[in-house]
């Protein structure tokens, strides 16, 4: 990938760091919250997907590195949602 | 003088040899040692303790020396000795079994040695400060907070960081073992094919990845409970007394989480390695290839995975609802099922063969009998109704004795098999069997009363007069086991000088590759380079790996074959092809220059001694004592100096010419080194955003913003350190280009820039917790900081862990960019794009930080 491509990606973040602050800003967290969470979490996962698959080059990887960092994200995500299930 | 292959080493009778190794096999040794040495350590507190119970009540040691000497004797026996004691084994068995001449990283090997050793000896130290660490290996809250600590605590604080030390080193270990294996096996050698032993491992290192990370997040955060004054795992204090509108509901149940979410796959973590031992010891004491070998794997495969499935059945006592409760008793149930296959897979291979009763057998088949009893036992506590009455009892001591002993019995039968290998002597095998016999009547005479006494109160020294009989029996079993290592230890001890000399493999049908080469082997391991390329074992010669090479680069793949097992040979599966060559050439896959260089290094013990000197001061530094203060400022200071030192030192590990490499082939041992460390940190960061989220859920989610957190506490400030991570892995980006475009001027500013955005980050970080920690509102009149509230200690133990792995990022930032200021790099990107992979995952795990912490 050239100079191009990452600067792209950079404009695409930085789009949507802001597109998340804006979220609050414009009240929507106060409001419907439960709304703004699933937006403002959606944008998150999607700005990691985009660093870790262009910026750390998992797109032209093996997929066996892209599953070694789902191995770890399942885990993690696995304690998380079942410990908070776990008390609801 | 030092022979060139000797790789700068001094010789084995040199003491200093054992401070400056790097070498796989002198490591292995060195693990096993020292293991053996926390065995002792765990066994006589054992010993002490049950002594203390042939009659009810602490009349011996005391409460406080009762429950410190049950806690210390877990915590060593489970983290100290057994896992380390299989990767003695793993350290030196596995390089040799896969066709590799040393691990992916031999420093990084000597490191993760010496932090388990230092570890161990702060665990000891904490007895020194006071007390140590007195509430159970499980280290419930919140008695392991300082507040329900009696006296300072010191002693606590040292078994905290002991432990984090111990997981350190464990992590660097896991990435190493996994990098090893995926970039260092023998050609043509098929992850399926490699032997069972190996297989264990590889599958034992995987599950340490992620288990032990969860773990290190839990002792992170305890160890900032104690020095720091965060308030996890403990209810608010209102002074003296508990208060009562305590602000952290789920304190107690957040360490059980992050405990067994490393504990049950604990279980396996210490079981592997013995299966391992004890399959390759059925194989080759009876003669037969392992029968359902598939099987018995993709068994092994499937409880890796359960084994993160299964973590509440320790918690059906607790609040946890039913619904997970009975999920977690069927995930709990099936995970028995592959052990049965794997058993009777066990049983059938010695059905089928033709039994040597050897030692090692011996104590083989005595571990099986007792994971049988310990297994079925268990399946008792994973259902919920019989766990209501069998939790916290002798039950569960006796269950999990019988499964976690019955590994090490199985560990001790792989010491006597692997002892002629690494000594080069047999050892007097009557001996042998009597030590088995003393041992397997101690054992099931101490452990197996307390099945008919299980009403006995666990971890309470006070018990039912009419138990008593059954205590002073399981008194008398503990001191026969104990007896039963004098002999061990004679047997082992004597034999290194009166033991029959042996030749390369001296059971008959051991096929596995270590039996192919000399007892003990040489530094370099092989006469040549390692190649499965016929089906069978071969070395090959300089001129036969500069073809294949150049032929068919990555290597052939034909014939694969499994490297264990089988049918009898002729003293090992082994074809040395070019083995007239292998003493009067360089090895193959040394050729080159460089890799004679010295393999020796000081570094790793000084950054652990270092470590450990700065952990024993953090260990005092809330009491303000000048001493414990120095003690932590020089620790620190000697930590950076030697890990400086060792990155500047010249050490050279090239990776082999030819490997078999699935599923990494195009994943240099750098990248995938990296690339594993960070699966861990994942874990790691994950388990603190869980910890967050479930405390937060615990209080009430949409409360907690309004209830714990400041109106000061904005968006901003958050916004602009996103803006700044953002660009600044955006320069690591550009770094790159301009490296490989060889544009020196370009890459040193990247990293320039990349370095000031990353200090600019920590100074806006800095100036919003001084805004924080000084604001005075009607809510809030001493400030938010760190010990105000739950939701203030997850906001700076989170960040403040992220500003951590930030700083880290910028030392190496700053290195890298003095090195491209004087040419480094032009042309060749790949450091700069492996500092770029920790640093964007950096920027990742801000990205969640972000709206959880600011705006959420």
């Amino acid at each position: 990938m050239d100079w191009k491509g990452y600067t792209v990606i950079y404009v695409v973040l930085f789009v949507f760091a802001t597109a998340q602050a804006v979220v609050e800003f414009a009240g929507l967290v106060d409001s419907a919250y439960w709304a703004a969470f699933a937006l403002i979490m959606v944008l998150s996962v999607i700005k990691a997907v985009g660093v870790a698959a262009y910026y750390q080059h998992l797109r032209w990887e093996p997929r066996a590195v892209t599953y070694l960092v789902l191995g770890g994200t399942v885990a993690a995500l696995a304690l998380t949602g079942a410990a908070a299930y776990s008390i609801l | 003088m030092s022979h060139d292959h000797e790789h700068g080493l001094p010789p084995k009778s040199s003491v200093s040899r054992w401070f400056l190794t790097t070498n796989h096999k002198d490591i292995g040794v060195l693990y096993l040692i020292t293991a053996l040495f926390f065995l002792v350590f765990g066994g006589v507190l054992a010993l002490l303790f049950r002594l203390e119970l042939i009659s009810s009540g602490a009349d011996l040691l005391g409460s406080m020396g009762y429950n410190q000497a049950v806690s210390t004797h877990g915590l060593l026996m489970v983290f100290w000795f057994i896992s380390p004691f299989a990767f003695g084994f793993a350290n030196y068995i596995v390089p040799l079994q896969i066709g590799a001449d040393d691990l992916a990283f031999p420093r990084l090997n000597a490191l993760s040695y010496w932090l388990y050793l230092f570890s161990g000896i702060l665990m000891g130290v904490s007895f020194f400060q006071g007390t140590t660490f007195a509430g159970g290996w499980t280290m419930y809250a919140p008695l392991n907070t300082p507040a329900y600590i009696p006296g300072e605590g010191l002693g606590a604080t040292s078994v905290v960081l002991a432990l984090i030390m111990f997981t350190a080193a464990v992590t660097l270990g896991s990435v190493n073992f996994l990098t090893t294996m995926y970039r260092m096996r023998a050609e043509n050698l098929r992850m399926r094919d490699i032997p069972i032993f190996s297989l264990s491992i590889n599958l034992t290192v995987w599950m340490m990845l992620f288990a032990f990370a969860a773990l290190l997040a839990a002792l992170m955060i305890l160890a900032s409970d104690h020095i720091l004054g965060t308030t996890y795992f403990q209810y608010s204090i209102d002074g003296t007394t508990m208060a009562t509108d305590a602000d952290n509901p789920g304190a107690s149940l957040l360490w059980a989480h992050l405990f067994w979410f490393f504990g049950h796959p604990e279980v396996y973590i210490v079981f592997f390695p013995a299966l391992g031992v004890m399959a390759e010891c059925f194989q080759t004491f009876t003669g037969r290839r392992l029968v359902g070998r598939k099987w018995f794997i993709i068994s092994m495969v499937l409880v890796a995975l359960q084994s993160f499935v299964v973590w509440m059945h320790h918690m059906f006592l607790t609040g946890i609802n039913l619904p997970i409760k009975t999920i977690f008793m069927a995930t709990t149930i099936g995970i028995s099922l592959p052990f049965d296959l794997m058993v009777f897979s066990l049983i059938y291979t010695m059905a089928k063969g033709r039994v040597r009763f050897t030692t090692p057998f011996l104590f083989s088949l005595g571990a099986l009998i007792l994971f049988i009893i310990g297994g079925i036992t268990g399946v008792f506590l994973g259902a919920i109704v019989l766990d209501y009455q069998f939790r916290g009892t002798y039950w569960v001591v006796a269950h999990f004795h019988y499964v976690m002993v019955a590994g090490a019995t199985a560990l001790f039968g792989g010491l006597y098999y692997w002892y002629p290998k690494i000594t080069g002597k047999m050892y007097n095998e009557t001996l042998g069997k009597i030590q088995f016999g003393v041992y397997f009547l101690g054992f099931n005479l101490l452990y197996f009363p307390m099945f008919i006494a299980w009403e006995t109160p666990r971890r309470v020294f006070v018990y039912p007069d009419g138990l008593q009989i059954w205590h002073s029996m399981a008194t008398v079993g503990g001191f026969i086991l104990g007896a039963s290592f004098l002999l061990m230890f004679y047997n082992l001890f004597v034999s290194l000088w009166r033991g029959e000399d042996v030749g390369p493999n001296p059971w008959e049908y051991a096929t596995s590759a270590e039996w192919a080469v000399s007892s003990p082997p040489s530094l370099e391991n092989f006469p040549g380079v390692p190649s499965y390329a016929t089906g069978k074992l071969e070395f090959l010669d300089e001129e036969a790996v500069t073809e294949r090479t150049e032929s068919a680069p990555g290597g052939a793949a034909h014939g694969h074959a499994a490297t264990d097992g089988g049918t009898a040979t002729d003293g090992g599966a082994v074809t040395a092809r070019a083995a007239a060559t292998a003493t009067a050439v360089e090895p193959a896959h040394e050729v080159g220059g460089e890799e004679h260089a010295s393999h020796a290094s000081f570094w790793p013990f000084l950054v652990s001694l270092g470590g450990f000197i700065a952990f024993l001061g953090l260990s005092g530094v809330r009491t303000g004592s000048v001493f414990y203060l120095s003690m932590a400022a020089v620790g620190g200071v000697a930590t950076f100096g030697s890990l400086v030192g060792m990155t500047r030192e010249p050490f050279h590990a090239p990776e082999m010419a030819i490997a078999e490499r699935w599923p990494f082939e195009r994943v240099e041992k750098m990248k995938l080194g990296m690339w594993t460390f960070l699966a861990s940190d994942i874990v790691l960061f994950g388990a603190f955003i869980g910890s967050y989220a479930f405390v937060r859920v615990a209080y009430g989610w949409t409360a907690w913003h309004h209830d714990l957190i400041p109106a000061e506490h904005v968006t901003m400030p958050g916004l602009i350190n996103t803006y700044l991570l953002l660009t600044s892995s955006f320069l690591v980006v550009l770094a790159m280009v301009a490296a490989e475009r060889e544009s020196k001027r370009g890459t040193v500013a990247a990293l320039v820039g990349t370095f000031a955005l990353g200090v600019g980050f920590l100074i806006n970080k800095g100036i919003e917790w001084n805004h924080l920690f000084h604001i005075s509102t009607e809510t809030f009149p001493n400030g938010w900081g760190l010990s105000t509230n739950i939701a203030s200690s997850t906001f700076y133990l989170t960040t403040g862990l992220h500003g951590a792995h930030v700083t880290i990022g910028l030392i190496i930032c700053a290195y890298m960019t003095v090195r491209a200021w004087n040419g480094a790099y032009q042309g060749d990107d790949r450091a700069i794009e492996y500092f770029g992979l920790y640093w964007h995952f950096v920027d990742i795990v801000w990205l969640f930080l972000f709206p959880l912490f600011y705006i959420l």
